[in-house]
């Protein structure tokens, strides 16, 4: 019986290494029937800065606070720090600042950072020294002495960065860090962020500020309906979707011939595939080819010799490659048919296209609906 | 560590009521009260406030010491009106909302978020909370300590001791207001709340307080007519022999008149002793509610009591006694025995009642009183370390 918890701890322990925050099947279930978190696995390494994403209602708040205490989960298999989620002492070397976080009114900037620091466990003994840097470090010195119920939303943002900062921690967890900071501001906070990391300290971000994370982030793990469906850096989620796309400046039917006469190989081992029309024209229906194999409206695909995937969409051709090699034949297989080349581009997906991937119902193209997982549960019944 | 977050809890206490205009508004007010204190005078003259003279009062320190005006004012006024009851409102409204700001969102994530146990945060705040009603209290009654010094001639520090006991007496209120909070997440619900439960109380107090009276007086009507029956059984009983022997009659020495004897010789008899019966058994149907009321306390914090207990240290049985044998009123309870009508002594009955309120153990209103605070607490500990914020 002592022997498999025994076991398990050790496996954990060794697991651990090398991860700050290591989740196994972290789950939580309100009133028996709201599955807030269905089973998350994620794994946040040393001196990383790591971006938890996902739309509202997701679980990213919910997660972050059953690593902060704040909440008690279903059920948790996990370490922060080398130490089970929920150990209390652990906590002394982790800042947060939480989403909509309040302040007592009463307490000054420079007060609040010394009576969080206090909680935390800071050291008193460079307490003042670190809380005049930190409010200089967020560009509140000024502020230092003024009351926080006079400050604004940003300004509150920035000294909540600071007292998240003031023990020290080896791990930062900051929920929607950029909320109501202006662009500056923003910037700052990145800069903040950046810094932590060559510091050689964690950063964990919840935000669903996509352009931010993607300037920070090493990995990113995105949450939806309380599960994990991607994790891994931005690399390794976009690897498959990038691309090259070389644009004609012709009209699509005299595009997909030159496109035909410059690849007949490809092309006529392709297929006919019907593609989503393109951008600024919703609405509009994808219609069968009727007069022409590459018809308006109508993709196609098919394969290079050197195995790489192509597209033809209108006027444009999609190449499934990184490499600058890949295309240069292509290119001059076009030139030398009259072709006129308008733009080609090296295109990697951004964050916000793995987002809006990952919340799309794959069977009906619809987003998902915000909020916890309420109907699977009541399925499962 | 802990002494650092221990301390930060309490500064931030401190610094929250810094903030707000009610604390400092009471503490004006609390001086204002000693200060009035200080501006009454008596001397064989009689009484004074500041410069002027209150003739139509009949009072001068033959009648009352300047040391037990001064007490008997701390303990009326100071402590009986001020400290508990306007000032304990005072107190509620500004510490009421400690727990469902505590407890708000954005606010709770940062306290819960600390390597501080829940448990401790909990009842570091809970005594945090209570430092407003320290701070007045001993503000209050230090002042209150010197004017009595100064203007009663007489240095007493169990007068101090109304800084704990005003305190335990507001814990006993405060326990419930936060576990209050901790349900309704609302200050202003949490505060009507525990009004309405001290108002339960105060009920409680009044009925016990009635009744105590009630079993007084009819224990010293019992008692006065226990004693009118026994003596003009005895005089009866003399007389009757009296009689016969003056008429020759032989009776031995341990003659026992029978009870037809006594009665045909004293028709005045018959209606004391079914006086006597009846007081008897309203004595003892006032003993029976009283003690069922007494039972009903026992679960219920003692607030009145516990504040009591200082009037018990402050003002002996014998100053007291003194105190009412100075006025011009009837000490004992006594019985015409023609009538048999009980004319009940107020000194009598008061003596009574205190004595009856005084012989409840110091361990019975402080012991259950604390009793019900832990239960209370405990109760709002479990809560708040469960809940999910």
């Amino acid at each position: 019986m002592t022997t498999a918890p025994t076991a398990e701890l050790a496996t954990a322990a060794t697991r651990s290494d090398g991860l700050v925050i290591d989740l196994h099947h972290v789950a939580k279930t309100y009133r028996g029937r709201i599955r807030a978190l269905c089973g998350i696995d994620m794994q946040v390494r040393r001196s990383e800065v790591f971006g938890l994403l996902g739309p509202n209602g997701a679980g990213k708040s919910t997660l972050v606070k059953i690593l902060m205490t704040v909440i008690r989960p279903t059920e948790c298999r996990g370490t922060m720090l080398g130490e089970p989620i929920g150990h209390k002492p652990t906590l002394a070397r982790v800042g947060y600042l939480p989403e909509h976080h309040r302040f007592p009114p009463y307490l000054t900037g420079a007060q609040v950072v010394d009576f969080y620091g206090a909680l935390a466990g800071a050291p008193r003994a460079h307490m003042r020294r670190r809380t005049g840097e930190l409010l200089e470090l967020v560009g509140m010195k000024d502020w230092a002495r003024k009351k926080v119920g006079s400050y604004s939303k940003g300004m509150r943002q920035r000294v909540g960065i600071a007292q998240a900062l003031v023990n020290s921690p080896d791990v930062v967890l900051l929920d929607e860090p950029t909320d109501g900071v202006d662009p500056v501001g923003r910037r700052d906070i990145r800069e903040i962020v950046q810094r932590l990391r060559s510091e050689g300290r964690t950063v964990f971000i919840n935000s669903h500020l996509l352009s931010e994370l993607e300037m920070v982030c090493d990995r990113v793990a995105i949450l939806v309906q309380g599960r994990v469906v991607q994790q891994g850096t931005i690399d390794e989620l976009t690897a498959d979707k990038r691309r090259y796309e070389i644009e004609l400046a012709a009209e699509p039917e005299a595009a997909a011939t030159y496109f035909q006469r410059a690849l007949p190989e490809a092309i006529r081992h392709g297929e006919h595939a019907v593609l989503p029309p393109p951008a600024g024209e919703e609405g509009a229906t994808a219609a069968p080819p009727t007069h022409s194999p590459m018809a308006r409206r109508v993709g196609y695909h098919g394969q290079l010799a050197t195995g790489e995937w192509l597209e033809i969409d209108h006027a444009t051709l999609r190449i499934g490659s990184t490499e600058p090699a890949t295309i240069q034949p292509i290119i001059d297989a076009l030139r030398e048919r009259g072709a006129v080349i308008r733009s080609i581009r090296q295109h990697r997906p951004s964050l916000e296209d793995l987002f809006m991937q990952a919340v799309t119902d794959p069977n009906t193209g619809e987003t998902l609906k915000p909020g916890a997982d309420r109907a699977r549960k009541e399925r499962g019944r | 560590m802990m002494l650092r977050q221990t301390a930060a809890l309490f500064v931030d206490a401190y610094r929250e009521l810094n903030s707000r205009k009610l604390f400092w508004i009471t503490l004006v007010l609390s001086g204002l009260v000693v200060a009035s204190f200080a501006a009454v005078g008596i001397d064989k003259q009689g009484l004074t406030i500041l410069w002027f003279r209150l003739d139509f009062i009949p009072l001068n320190s033959d009648i009352l010491p300047p040391s037990l005006l001064y007490k008997t004012m701390f303990l009326n006024l100071g402590l009986g009106i001020w400290l508990t009851w306007i000032a304990a409102i005072l107190a509620l409204i500004t510490t009421a909302g400690m727990i469902p700001d505590l407890i708000a969102g954005g606010s709770v994530e940062m306290m819960l978020s600390k390597p501080i146990s829940r448990v401790r945060l909990f009842l570091t705040k809970y005594a945090a909370g209570l430092l407003f009603v320290t701070l007045q209290v001993g503000v209050f009654s230090v002042a209150s300590f010197g004017v009595i010094g100064i203007r009663g001639g007489e240095w007493e520090p169990a007068l101090l001791l109304a800084i704990p006991l005003v305190v335990a007496f507001f814990s006993f209120l405060f326990c419930v207001c936060v576990l209050l909070g901790l349900l309704t997440r609302s200050t202003i619900a949490s505060l009507l709340l525990t009004l309405l439960f001290w108002f339960f109380i105060f009920l409680l107090n009044a009925t016990d307080a009635a009744l105590v009276q009630w079993r007084s007086m009819a224990e010293a009507q019992r008692d006065a007519l226990v004693r009118q029956v026994a003596q003009a059984e005895d005089n009866t009983r003399q007389l009757l022999i009296t009689e016969r022997r003056s008429l020759g009659e032989e009776l031995p020495e341990d003659y026992h008149a029978t009870e037809e004897e006594i009665a045909g010789v004293n028709p005045f008899l018959k209606g004391l002793r079914d006086k006597r019966d009846s007081a008897e058994k309203t004595a003892t149907q006032a003993a029976k509610w009283s003690g069922i009321i007494f039972a009903a306390k026992t679960v219920v914090p003692k607030t009145g009591e516990t504040v009591a207990l200082l009037e018990r240290t402050l003002v002996s049985m014998a100053e007291l006694d003194a105190l009412m044998s100075g006025q011009d009123k009837p000490k004992r309870t006594t019985v015409n025995e023609q009538t048999a009508e009980v004319s009940v002594s107020e000194y009598d009955v008061s003596i009574r009642a205190t004595e009856i309120l005084r012989d409840r153990s110091v361990a019975w209103i402080l012991g259950t009183s604390f009793a019900f605070e832990a239960v209370v607490l405990a109760l709002s500990c479990f809560i708040f370390a469960r809940r999910d914020f």
